[in-house]
């Protein structure tokens, strides 16, 4: 009964509620919609003082300013052309360490004949080291002769010099005297000195580089221990190709 | 009602008619109130409708507009990178109206001369009695003076923000950008060729690119301006240039202007010598006569030999060496030591009409093809074109070009013979490259490669050389026309050069108007001296950015032309 008579209030509520629910609604997506132009122009502005902060670096950064600087500070120039590398091998090769020669290393004598004098000599050098200046140049070269010889008497010296890892590389450029190759052991030296300080693998290159030897003749010819002619090509090759 | 029945009293018929009449008005007035009901509610209908749909889909109060975009008033310039070089931005302007001023004048002209002392008291005080309505006291004011000026309280003195124009790397590419008026028009360059696209609401959103890079521009700005000083020389022009495309990568005249104030600039400096400026640009012009005779098969290649004398007497005239060869010499030889004598002779048997087709084909003829409207027209002897001139135009002489002329008869020769007209735009998507007509043979373009590259090796551009980049080009020394005469002293010196020359991609044209000698030149004005080394010293710090690398062991096959190089003279 009740509810019959109340059936049109209910109906009048249920639809004004209706409505306000879909106002609602819109005034949600109207507040949205506002705050998200606010973000929007808030963009806007960001953008353009951005543009301006831009201009005014741009402007006082500019590259006749900088160019000015150059002038007067900096003195920066272009890179000439061979500072410019091909590629990752050219820049390995930049890291080669220095080449020195080592003054420490345990002077090995050239000549083959009389090898238990100069063992003696070899010891001497080193305990005079700290002493006598004038006797610097003449060490040096014996040290560069020493080199030389060293890969032929790799087995009798180990007694003497234990760290013959010094000399080790020396072995490659077996030759007497001829200037060059004394250029080329020198450099060596302080190679395989480096390599040696670091790696362990000293015994191995020790065996391999005493291979070379065979190339020249003389010292061959001196040395009664003198090893391996079978590799001669092997070793040529990799003479070349160090020596480069 | 009272209305009395029928049956008892007969109606009186003016009652009968008064009802009838009442029953009427009262279906009208009912029809009335029925249509003012029905407009009534369509109005609230509307009203509501309205409403809802503004509430679903409408704007709301506070939406600001104008803002959703940054549309600047006037479009950027941006470079090849993207750099900006001409933007705009909000200036703040003080300026008074002096009817409006409520103060004490004195003292505000007092006060004004201290912030402002362009202008004396007594000048500011005159302005602020006379009867303008308006006067721009300062534009592009720094804030501080406006905060000053704006502590002063008078509100007569109006400070407002107003766009202007601002090239943020000042003199950079002046002559290519230009300057605006102060309406905002452009008025030079780029600024006043693009003018519609720049100021178009449609356009100016997206900035317009161009072809320079401005690292590149700035080396060769500073190069240029270096030579310039060292050389005391009046002016300067330079163009680098794309080989393949036509773009001009960098493009400077000297003296320049500041195009933030352009109204400071001398006509001098306003002078655009690469594009207006046509210039007599001597030996530079030999390689186009060589490349002529070489695909007209006048000249069979760099070994062809011809007799150069000291000196040569020809219709009337006699023609000098600078480096007379007194024997027999090469075509390679000839180009090496830059020999007119023996250019007029190749000049000579290419002839009058064939100089003068190809010359209209490489675009000599005309005004250089831009977009820039401030283009040089070439000059040209015209009716007097005889067989002399066809001489001395083979070897640069009697023939104006603008600068940038020439570094497109470049490109065109070492673009295997194709010509692009050169474009200030970037050639990208939005301007496609121009498709370019076939000029020389490519066979042709191929052999002047070790040709001109023997020219920087062992000839006269030797100073033009930067190690590792194979620049090769020619030098040219013009003697200046003045006053209708040519001056023995004054030169206009110039370079044009290709890097790198086994694989040309880019032009270099460097010019300098009247250089001195000095103490390192040993007295020598020749272009050899002086602009040579610019070349030398622009191309080592450009050519790393332009992705050129540096490689000693690459030439052209100069096994073409050494063999005809007389190697005893050097």
């Amino acid at each position: 009964m009740s509810t019959r008579s109340f059936h049109s209030l209910f109906m009048v509520a249920s639809c004004a509620g209706a409505a306000l629910g879909c106002y609602l609604v819109s005034l949600r997506v109207a507040s949205e919609r506002a705050a998200l132009d606010n973000v929007e122009t808030r963009i806007v502005l960001a953008q353009r003082d951005l543009r301006v902060l831009q201009t005014e670096i741009g402007t006082r950064g500019r590259l006749a300013q900088l160019e000015r600087w150059n002038v007067k500070v900096l003195a920066l120039s272009a890179p000439a052309a061979d500072q410019f590398l091909g590629g990752s091998f050219e820049l390995a090769r930049l890291t080669q360490p220095e080449r020195k020669v080592d003054f420490q290393a345990p002077v090995v004598l050239a000549s083959a004949p009389a090898p238990a004098p100069k063992a003696v000599t070899i010891g001497q050098p080193d305990t005079d080291d700290a002493g006598a200046p004038t006797a610097q140049s003449p060490r040096e070269l014996i040290h560069e002769a020493s080199l030389k010889t060293e890969t032929r008497e790799v087995p009798a010296k180990p007694a003497a010099a234990m760290p013959a890892v010094a000399a080790l590389k020396s072995t490659d450029g077996p030759v007497t005297t001829a200037k060059p190759v004394a250029k080329k052991s020198v450099d060596r030296p302080g190679l395989a000195a480096v390599k040696t300080a670091t790696k362990k693998s000293v015994d191995k290159p020790l065996t391999i580089a005493a291979k070379p030897v065979t190339k020249r003749i003389e010292l061959a010819k001196n040395d009664p221990l003198a090893p391996l002619p079978e590799k001669h090509s092997h070793l040529a090759h990799k003479d070349s190709a160090t020596g480069q | 009602m009272n209305a009395p029945s029928p049956a008892l009293v007969a109606p009186r018929p003016e009652r009968l008619r008064l009802v009838g009449q009442r029953r009427q008005m009262l279906t009208i007035m009912h029809q009335r109130l029925m249509f003012g009901m029905l407009v009534y509610a369509g109005i609230v209908a509307l009203i509501a409708l309205r409403i809802l749909w503004l509430a679903a889909f409408g704007d709301h109060a506070g939406r600001k507009e104008g803002l959703i975009s940054l549309v600047p008033d006037r479009g950027d310039i941006v470079d090849r990178d993207g750099e900006p070089l001409a933007r705009t931005i909000d200036a703040w302007t003080i300026a008074v109206h002096p009817q409006k001023i409520i103060g004490d004048k004195l003292e505000i002209s007092r006060r004004l001369a201290e912030l402002m002392p362009e202008k004396t008291v007594e000048q500011y005080f005159a302005l602020l009695r006379s009867n303008k309505p308006f006067y721009y006291l300062r534009r592009r004011a720094s804030p501080n003076l406006v905060e000053a000026v704006n502590a002063l309280g008078e509100p007569g003195l109006a400070i407002q923000r107003e766009p202007d124009r601002l090239y943020p790397q000042t003199t950079l590419a002046a002559h290519v950008l230009g300057f605006t008026d102060i309406d905002g028009h452009g008025a030079a360059g780029v600024e006043r060729a693009f003018d519609k696209y720049l100021s178009d609401p449609a356009t100016r959103g997206t900035p317009l690119q161009l072809s320079i890079s401005s690292r590149i521009q700035q080396a060769l700005e500073h190069e240029l301006g270096d030579a310039m000083t060292t050389f005391s020389a009046i002016g300067a022009a330079g163009v680098v240039m794309d080989v393949h495309t036509g773009e001009v990568l960098a493009m400077t005249s000297l003296p320049t202007i500041n195009p933030n104030t352009p109204g400071q600039g001398t006509p001098e400096a306003h002078f655009n010598r690469a594009t207006l400026g046509v210039f007599e640009l001597g030996s530079t012009f030999k390689p186009f006569t060589l490349a002529m005779a070489m695909d007209s098969g006048v000249v069979s290649g760099p070994g062809q030999v011809y007799n150069c004398p000291d000196a040569l007497p020809v219709y009337g005239h006699v023609i000098h060496d600078t480096h007379p060869f007194g024997r027999t010499c090469t075509v390679a030889e000839i180009m090496m030591e830059s020999s007119n004598i023996g250019t007029a002779q190749i000049a000579d048997q290419v002839g009058t009409a064939r100089q003068k087709a190809w010359l209209k084909k490489m675009g000599f003829l005309d005004r250089v093809e831009i977009e820039l409207k401030e283009r040089g027209r070439a000059l040209n002897p015209g009716s007097r074109w005889g067989p002399f001139e066809t001489m001395t135009i083979g070897f640069g002489q009697g023939i104006a070009v603008a600068p940038l002329q020439l570094a497109m008869g470049y490109a065109t020769l070492f673009d295997g013979g194709v010509y692009h007209p050169p474009t200030i735009l970037k050639v990208g998507r939005d301007h496609p490259l121009t498709p370019g007509r076939r000029v020389f043979s490519e066979d042709t373009s191929y052999r002047m490669r070790a040709i001109l590259r023997l020219v920087v090796m062992k000839g006269t551009g030797r100073k033009a050389d930067a190690p590792g980049y194979r620049i090769g080009g020619k030098t040219g020394t013009a003697q200046k026309l003045i006053n209708g005469r040519y001056s023995q002293t004054v030169n206009i010196t110039s370079f044009a050069g290709v890097f790198p020359m086994d694989d040309p991609r880019y032009v270099i044209v460097v010019m300098l108007d009247e250089p001195k000698a000095t103490k390192d030149t040993y007295g020598f004005t020749t272009a050899g001296w002086n602009v040579a080394p610019v070349v030398s010293r622009t191309v080592s710090r450009i050519a790393p950015m332009l992705g050129v690398a540096p490689d000693m062991r690459r030439e052209p096959n100069m096994g073409e032309v050494l063999p005809f190089v007389h190697e005893t003279k050097e």
